[in-house]
This record gives C-alpha cells, sequence and structure tokens, in this order.
C-alpha cells in the first residue's frame, strides 16, 4: 500500500483511539452555533439583512472546528517527536514528507468530518442552503482547504519548536482571526472604525463571505473567488512553511 | 567488500566530521568495517558514538567527510541505504498508542512488505523477541522498558537488514533482558550473517559480543582492534595495587616508575601491566617496604578493556554492566589482609593476593 495511506490510515486510528483530542473541538463549535444563533438570531430581523441568522453564523462554527481539528496534525507530531516515533519513520525507506503529510493529511479529514456533523445538525435546526446540495459541498470544500491552511501552520510550528506547550499556544494566535472579523453581525452594522480595518486585512472575513453567499444568498461568483483565492493562497503560504521545517526536521539526504 | 551472495555488507567512512557550533561531536572518523562482523563503538557519554550512528544511518548529515553503508552513499542514497539496514537508536522509538503487531506490520509494510507477508514477519518477529505471549491487545506505551527494548529490536529487523545498527542496546536493561539481546545480536550474526554496528559504553559488552572494536573519546577514534590485540598492547597481565589513601597510591605510582614503566594511577589503584605479573610482585613488595608505603590489597588479573579505554584516553569508564543491572563503579573491593598467598589466575582470569 502507498505510504502516504499506510500512515494516514495510522494517524486517524490513532485519533479515534482518543477520542478526547476530537470531542472538545466539536463541542466548541456545536456551542457557536446553539448560542449564538438563540442569542442573536434577531440581528436576521435589521433591516437588509439577507437569509437566516442559522446560514450567517453557522460559517464561524465550521471555521472554528476547522482551526481546533487542525491543531491535531502539529500534535500528533509534536508526540511522534517526542516519543522517537518520528525518527523510526525516518529510518524507514518511505518518502520523508509523508511522515509530515499523513498526520496532516488526516487531521483534515478529522476536520471535514466534524464540519460536515456541524452543518448536518444545523439543517437539521432548520437551515436551507440557498445554493443547493452543490453550495453544501462547496462549503464543506472551503473548510478543508481552510483547515488544510492551518495543519500547515500547525505542523509548521510543531517541526521547528518541537514543543508541545509552544505548538498548543502557536494556533492560540488563530483564534483572533475568528473574531477580528463580521463574526457576529454583517459589515453595515459594524460602526467602530479599527474593527473596520482589522476586519479588511483579516482573510478569514473573505472565507466567512463566501460561505455566507453560499448559504444564505445563492451563487456569488465574486464572493467565491476571493474566498476560495484566499484560501488556497494562505494553504500555499502555510504549506510552504511546513515543507521548510520538514526539510530541516529530517535532514532529507535523498 | 561483498560476500558471496554478492551483496555488500560493510561500512566504511572516510574523514567523517560533524559539527555542533564550534564542539566537533565527530572528528575525523575513518572507518573500514567488513560485512558479516560485529564491530563494537566504545565510548563514554558524548564521545560521538550516537551522532556517528545518526550519520551512517541518514538521519543526519555530516559536517564533511564521505560515508558509505552497503555500498551506498549515505548522503547520496539514503534511500538505498535505508533498506539495507535496520536500526535500534538509544531512544527506543515507539507509538505508544500502537499494540506491538501494528507497530511491526506497519514498519514492515513501509518496506514494502504485503499486507500478508507483514502480518507473518510480525508473527515471527514476536517470538523472536520473546513477546509472542504478550497480550495482542497490549499497547506497547503500557510495556515495560525492557519490553520497549525488545520490540524496538524486532522493528529494526522487519526488512531483514542486511547491516545492524544497534546505539546502546542494553543500557538501562536488567542482567535477564541484557543477555537476552546478546544472545539475539550473536544468533543475527552467526546464522544470518548479518554485520552488526554495535555502539556501547559497556566494556564487558564489547568485549563479549564484537569481533573488532573502535575505541572513540572526543569524537576522535583512540585505539582500534580485535578485542585481545587490544588487550595485548596494554600489557599480558595486570598487577592492581590498593592503597589506604589516594597520597600513597601517588608516592608508590613514583617509587615504583623504576620497576614497572607501565602503569595507571586511578583514585587509591594503581595498576601496572607485566608480561608475567607473578615474578614482579616480590620487587614491587620490596619497593614499596623501602619507601613505606603499605599495600591494602594486590590483585592480579587480565588485562581488560578498561585498561585499554584507560591507556588511550587516560580516563576510566564511568560505566561497567554489574550484576544487579545498575550503572555503578568500575572495579570491585578487593580484601586487603596480609600475607601473600596466591598469585596465580583462576579460571576468570582473575586472581586475588592478598597482603
Amino acid at each position: 500500500m502507498n505510504d502516504s495511506l499506510l500512515l494516514i490510515g495510522r494517524s486517524l486510528r490513532n485519533a479515534i483511539r482518543q477520542p478526547a483530542t476530537i470531542i472538545p473541538n466539536i463541542a466548541i463549535s456545536v456551542f457557536f452555533l446553539f448560542v449564538y444563533n438563540s442569542g442573536l438570531s434577531s440581528v436576521a430581523q435589521l433591516p437588509g439583512f439577507q437569509g437566516t441568522y442559522l446560514g450567517f453564523i453557522l460559517p464561524v462554527a465550521i471555521v472554528s472546528a476547522a482551526v481546533g481539528g487542525a491543531g491535531l496534525a502539529g500534535q500528533t507530531l509534536i508526540k511522534d517527536i517526542d516519543n522517537g516515533y518520528f525518527t523510526k519513520l525516518l529510518l524507514t525507506p518511505t518518502r520523508r514528507l509523508a511522515v509530515i503529510w499523513g498526520p496532516m493529511v488526516a487531521s483534515a479529514i478529522i476536520l471535514t468530518a466534524q464540519v460536515v456533523l456541524v452543518m448536518l445538525l444545523a439543517l437539521a435546526m432548520g437551515l436551507k442552503v440557498a445554493a443547493g446540495p452543490a453550495g453544501f459541498a462547496l462549503v464543506v470544500v472551503l473548510a478543508f482547504l481552510w483547515g488544510m491552511a492551518f495543519a500547515g501552520y500547525a505542523a509548521f510550528m510543531a517541526l521547528k519548536t518541537k514543543n508541545a506547550a509552544a505548538a498548543q499556544a502557536a494556533t492560540f494566535a488563530f483564534f483572533p482571526l475568528i473574531f477580528l472579523s463580521y463574526t457576529f453581525v454583517p459589515k453595515e452594522y459594524v460602526t467602530a472604525g479599527w474593527l473596520k480595518v482589522a476586519a479588511t486585512i483579516n482573510p478569514t472575513t473573505y472565507v466567512f463571505d463566501a460561505m455566507r453567499s453560499l448559504l444564505n444568498t445563492g451563487w456569488n461568483t465574486s464572493s467565491l473567488l476571493i474566498g476560495f483565492a484566499v484560501t488556497l493562497g494562505f494553504a500555499t503560504l502555510t504549506g510552504g512553511m511546513a515543507l521548510w521545517a520538514a526539510r530541516g526536521a529530517t535532514k532529507m539526504t535523498s | 567488500m561483498r560476500d558471496h551472495n554478492g551483496e555488500d555488507r560493510g561500512i566504511t567512512a572516510v574523514g567523517m566530521r560533524r559539527d555542533f557550533g564550534g564542539l566537533h561531536a565527530v572528528d575525523g572518523v575513518d572507518l573500514e568495517i567488513p560485512g558479516g562482523r560485529i564491530f563494537g563503538f566504545l565510548g563514554p557519554n558524548g564521545a560521538g558514538k550516537s551522532t556517528l550512528v545518526k550519520i551512517l544511518t541518514t538521519i543526519l548529515n555530516p559536517t564533511a567527510g564521505r560515508a558509505t553503508v552497503a555500498g551506498y552513499d549515505v548522503q547520496k542514497q539514503g534511500g538505498k541505504v535505508r533498506e539495507a539496514i535496520g536500526v535500534a537508536l538509544q531512544d527506543v522509538g515507539l507509538d505508544p498508542l500502537m499494540t506491538a503487531r501494528e507497530l511491526l506490520m506497519l514498519q514492515a509494510e513501509l518496506f514494502g512488505a504485503h499486507r500478508d507477508v507483514a502480518r507473518k514477519t510480525a508473527e515471527r518477529l514476536l517470538v523472536t523477541v520473546g513477546l509472542d505471549d504478550v497480550d495482542p491487545k497490549k499497547r506497547s506505551g503500557a510495556y515495560s522498558g525492557g519490553m520497549k527494548r525488545r520490540l524496538d529490536l524486532a522493528l529494526a529487523l522487519v526488512n531483514d537488514p542486511r547491516i545492524l545498527f544497534l546505539d546502546e542496546p542494553t543500557t538501562g536493561l536488567d542482567p535477564a533482558s541484557r543477555a537476552a539481546i546478546w544472545e539475539e545480536v550473536r544468533r543475527l550474526n552467526d546464522d544470518l550473517g548479518m554485520t552488526i554496528f554495535l555502539t556501547t559504553q559497556y566494556l564487558e559488552e564489547a568485549d563479549r559480543l564484537a569481533d573488532e572494536i573502535a575505541i572513540i573519546n572526543k569524537g576522535k577514534i583512540v585505539a582500534q582492534g580485535t578485542p585481545s590485540d587490544l588487550k595485548r598492547e596494554v600489557g599480558d597481565e595486570v598487577v592492581e595495587l590498593q592503597f589506604a589513601s589516594c597520597e600513597e597510591a601517588a608516592g608508590a605510582d613514583d617509587a615504583l616508575a623504576a620497576v614497572a614503566p607501565n602503569r595507571q594511577a586511578a583514585s587509591r589503584k594503581l595498576r601496572l601491566y607485566f608480561a608475567h605479573a607473578a615474578e614482579s610482585v616480590p620487587e614491587l613488595v620490596r619497593v614499596l617496604d623501602g619507601v613505606g608505603i603499605r599495600l591494602q590489597g594486590l590483585t592480579i588479573e587480565q588485562p581488560s578493556l578498561d585498561d585499554v579505554f584507560l591507556r588511550v584516553t587516560g580516563e576510566a569508564l564511568e560505566h561497567e554492566v554489574d550484576e544487579a543491572g545498575d550503572e555503578g563503579s568500575a572495579a570491585p573491593a578487593s580484601p586487603a589482609s596480609a600475607d601473600i598467598d596466591a598469585a596465580t589466575p583462576g579460571d576468570d582470569g582473575r586472581s586475588e593476593v592478598t597482603s
């Protein structure tokens, strides 16, 4: 069997054996969905608001699930480095990038499953996806790519610091990115100038926009293009960082 | 260095160097190890043993120099090297969430084995290292230190390697586990012709297992040869004198310079090397009586690798295997009685002459 598939399978099996690494992340996403939807749903009554508040707040729960799930890649790598198994894998003829790629893809698969779970919950709560089943699928794809971007960052931090606490702390740096945006209300209702500046710079804003357009208003080409461009650009950046750190960590000789 | 099957099982290194900042962890090492041998690499902690193993097994790049393992260049043909070798590093490398069978099967599959073959390999190796009767659901994280070490050794064997690297394979193990690993190492070499590159800080381990030994200290090879050759270079027999104080030992060291030019002082002991030790003893006692230094004990024994190490480095190895499996001091205490009554080596090459 392909080396990458073997190592992805191993990481998935290990994640299932440690449900404590997955469950809190799902719980946080579900918390976002229930608490903010029930507490702020009257925002949808404001003039000019399009769609439902459930469709508006769902991307926050999705991005949260994606970011939290991506941290698993870094945690897996740190554990492998700490217990020496990382070196043991490097001593096999397997392609050395597969040793890093395995946990990254496994965490992306897990976070995608979490995202689908959160979205199914939203459907059960009455969500109607404006762009239909294809739009639903595209939201999942966008979440997967955004998660991969974070997995790349988590892997980079794990390989550079080789320290579980430092890698964990580094992933928290991304939580402000979720909240320094038009997280709870559309930008038309945000008055603070500093938040508008922060939201404009923040790439998460464009991911929210793309997902919200699919969930609440239908097919909006410009929102989708910008959302995917930002996500792919970010994933390329963090993927490159992870690759660079991986080359250092594995001292590649072949 | 090809064997009768046309396979290269040898190791060569020329001018191998690895620096960490200003420290030369490996400092110009040359090696030429023919296939099918057990090669012991002996040195204290921090001597550069593990660094050299990491270079030869492709997980660390050298700063300078060139090495081949199984005929492949370690820097340019790392993948080929890894296919040909098995490695058990000083720190075991196990995923604590996986069972022994899962670890062995994954390792075998990563070396290209099909699933069925990998399963059979796993079962065979579990028997080999004596872990076949362990609960198959038990994860490696719940194994004892000795079991982990044996599983790690099994992982190093999944690809039937031509060359096996063992980096301090018995450090910290109890005597029974240590003996089991020695037996297995010997069997792998005898039955399969596997070349074994073994690093150790235990003189006894190197002496018992290795066909040839290199002693490394501060990154440099300071002596190399068969254990018997190395010991012969020191002298045929050793007289160890014990004194009540370091000052007396130092005084004896000066006083005996003329009658025993070949000697080593260590704390309250003085080791003197002779072709025929027993014949020299009366003269030693006479000289010491002449300067008023009283002996506490006198032992005649065969030279050990410790003597070789002491001679080439000027320092004693701090660690040696003892029966308790702990790391203890080098030499046992000798009794201190009055009269010389025996001076013939026993079966173990060691006799005690009390004074």
